[in-house]
């Protein structure tokens, strides 16, 4: 009895620019064979978003590679990989090898102009490769976190967008309509921004385990809202890897946290009482 | 050459599961060669083997957990050996079987329990290897006690670091028995070496308490002061996280420190960053240094017994400071981030330095320790200075009866313990 776990792997490697090259061994039918990436639907719905890359053989002896260009930029989701050895044949999906993120460990250094797109290759949690994107007009990107017990205080920058006398950050209940509004402290170049939250004004009423508020910046006073989020890097994944301490305001329990889409939130859980003194 | 190797579980985790793959791969260049595996849990292993390498199991515990056999505890594999609550006496069939059939012209095998099997079951043309990836000093006395008797059966002993090989030679008495020093190979890394200017510092490994993050987490708090735009990023997963989490939290550094959880490789990793750490009590090797070091990066580690200090040479390729010096740790730190020329310098250095531990070097070592042995065998002289090597037999002796007399301690202590309960 063998056991081999011959799935070929695929590396890939990006650029400060977004390019990203991806390298494979060659399939059988190497001018026929193209990668394939599909835009994952919502649960349910049928695929509609995908593109093909032709795959070119490179200067190593048996590998292939395809270039993802920068643009056009892709619409924000997650892509799953697949490769199609041939015309009709049945696509395979791609099995991470080496991804080489290194040129955007410091990708909030670069500001980026609208619409700001970022990719980041990352693995799936059943262990494929696939690709994270974001497409946004603006983004502000949260920089540094300051917790204490009464005020959260956050800096961030904005990319694609610059920030006026009448911007306001605001912090909304999600599924209300319920905003909590307060004034950044902006820099001379109207990009870097920070800005505090008092966490007694987001317990206030009764307080109520589950709730979360979701945290944008308008730039000007009739601009739209901008998601304040952290994208800028090489981490696609960073709910469990950036974790904030929790702050107790008025019997609430109040945490910043990044979604699954690393976009910054406050979540809120009820004091549970089960230690009195 | 027919070259198998025995691996307790080839589908986990680990330094010595990475070092076994490393090796058999490099060896299948020229050789012929098989992993066996006792255990197996799991479909896939974490890790790819060369394809050239054969994999197989003894015993696949998704299917044969329940066997009667595996409920009964191990006679072959040592009671004192760290893993004996998972062999059992169809391991020691299945191995049994496995080394009385065995086809190969070597066996190597890669942790003390199946050196054991290896020394007492084996046929007699095959010749037998026992790699140590722990330390003789850090086994049990009853341990070391069941080692001396079994391993003068063997004709090779590999230990990974030249401090552990004087151990031997020093504390056993094991005429004929070749041992020397084979230090864990790295494979050739395929992405180009980090440039020093990435302002990241990384360290990897299972998170337990012998690996010390909560003291590297604490030598990074002035670093984080110093230098706000540099962070601090831990791979790996393991029972100290929340209490890892929990100091991050209370000494302020969730913007700067960061546990990632595991990844496998780590070489995409490494080059992201342009220092590498490791603030361990004990470590046997230290295979995370030596991948730091292939990819470009100095390496500040803590001088614990053993490996660090024989893979870092201080101040040239990276730094080493005192065991559980958290303030020394922060320096070494500091003076590297603060210093980009020194940084570049050194990983450039560094990489130079650890070629010495790439698939060939490495696997030429194991050729001609495998032909020496060989040798020696076919003219009768099994390892002919071997007063000079291992040790006297009066210094083996003294230390055995040491040895003896603990084991017979804590044995009796034992049954004290059984009474009262």
């Amino acid at each position: 009895m063998t056991t081999q776990d011959t799935t070929p792997r695929t590396d890939c490697a990006i650029d400060a620019d977004g390019r990203i090259t991806f390298r494979l061994p060659a399939p059988a039918d190497a001018a026929g064979a193209r990668l394939l990436l599909r835009l994952r639907p919502k649960k349910g719905r049928p695929e509609q978003t995908l593109l093909h890359l032709g795959l070119e053989s490179g200067a190593a002896i048996g590998r292939a590679h395809a270039v993802l260009e920068p643009h056009p930029a892709l619409p924000e989701g997650r892509w799953d990989l697949y490769l199609l050895p041939e015309e009709g044949a049945e696509r395979q999906r791609l099995r991470p090898g080496l991804r080489d993120l290194r040129a955007l460990v410091d990708g909030h250094l670069r500001d980026r102009r609208s619409p700001v797109a970022v990719r980041v290759p990352y693995v799936t949690k059943d262990g494929f490769l696939a690709l994270r994107t974001w497409l946004r007009s603006a983004h502000a990107e949260a920089l540094t976190l300051g917790v204490e017990d009464r005020a959260i205080t956050v800096t961030a920058r904005l990319h694609g967008a610059r920030l006026h006398d009448t911007a306001r950050v605001r912090l909304r209940l999600r599924g209300t309509h319920t905003v909590q509004e307060v004034r950044p402290r902006i820099d001379d170049d109207g990009r870097g921004f920070s800005f505090t939250v008092d966490p007694g004004d987001l317990a206030a009423g009764a307080p109520h385990a589950g709730r979360a508020w979701d945290a944008f910046v308008r730039p000007a006073a009739d601009a739209p809202p901008v998601r304040v989020g952290r994208l800028l890097d090489d981490v696609a994944d960073r709910k469990h890897v950036h974790v904030f301490p929790e702050v107790r305001a008025r019997g609430s329990v109040l945490r910043p946290y990044y979604t699954v889409d690393n976009d910054l939130a406050i979540e809120e859980t009820v004091h549970s009482p089960t230690c009195p003194k | 050459m027919k070259i198998c190797f025995l691996l307790h579980n080839a589908y986990g985790i680990g330094g010595t599961i990475t070092t076994t793959f490393n090796l058999a791969g490099a060896l299948a260049e020229r050789h012929d060669v098989e992993i066996v595996s006792v255990l197996r849990h799991r479909e896939h292993p974490n890790l790819t083997p060369d394809p050239r390498v054969r994999l197989r199991a003894l015993v696949d515990l998704r299917k044969e957990a329940d066997h009667p056999l595996h409920q009964r505890p191990a006679r072959i594999f040592p009671a004192a050996e760290y893993r004996h609550h998972q062999y059992s006496e169809l391991t020691d069939q299945r191995i049994g079987e496995h080394l009385t059939d065995l086809g190969a012209d070597v066996v190597i095998g890669t942790r003390p329990g199946l050196n054991v099997h290896i020394a007492r079951q084996a046929p007699r043309h095959v010749l037998r290897v026992g790699q140590e990836h722990l330390t003789l000093d850090n086994h049990s006395p009853r341990l070391r006690t069941a080692l001396r008797r079994a391993y003068r059966h063997l004709d090779v002993i590999t230990t990974v670091t030249e401090a552990d090989a004087a151990a031997y030679r020093r504390t056993m008495w094991l005429p004929g028995v070749h041992v020397e020093a084979l230090p864990n190979s790295v494979p050739d890394p395929v992405l180009p070496p980090a440039d020093g200017t990435g302002k990241v510092v990384v360290a990897a490994g299972r998170l337990v308490r012998v690996k010390r993050y909560d003291l590297l987490i604490e030598a990074f708090a002035p670093v984080a002061a110093a230098h706000p735009d540099w962070q601090l990023r831990i791979y790996g997963k393991g029972e100290e996280q929340p209490a890892l989490r929990e100091l991050i939290e209370r000494l302020g550094l969730w913007n700067n420190v960061f546990l990632m959880g595991a990844a496998t490789p780590m070489e995409a990793e490494w080059v992201k960053a342009s220092i590498g750490a490791a603030a361990s009590d004990f470590e046997p090797f230290g295979m995370t240094i030596v991948e730091a070091m292939r990819c470009g990066l100095p390496v500040v580690s803590t001088d614990c017994p053993y490996g660090p200090g024989e893979i870092i040479q201080d101040g040239t390729d990276g730094l080493l400071v005192p065991v559980g010096d958290r303030d020394a740790l922060a320096a070494a730190l500091l003076r590297l981030v603060g210093d980009d020329e020194l940084r570049r310098r050194m990983g450039t250095a560094a990489r130079e330095n650890a070629h010495r531990f790439a698939p060939a070097p490495v696997v030429a070592q194991v050729e001609r320790i495998i032909d020496q042995a060989l040798t020696a065998r076919a003219t009768g002289r099994r390892d002919a200075p071997a007063a000079s090597r291992t040790g006297s037999p009066l210094t083996g002796r003294i230390h055995a009866a040491r040895d003896t007399a603990h084991a017979a301690a804590a044995g009796a202590l034992r049954a004290i313990r059984k009474g009262r309960r």
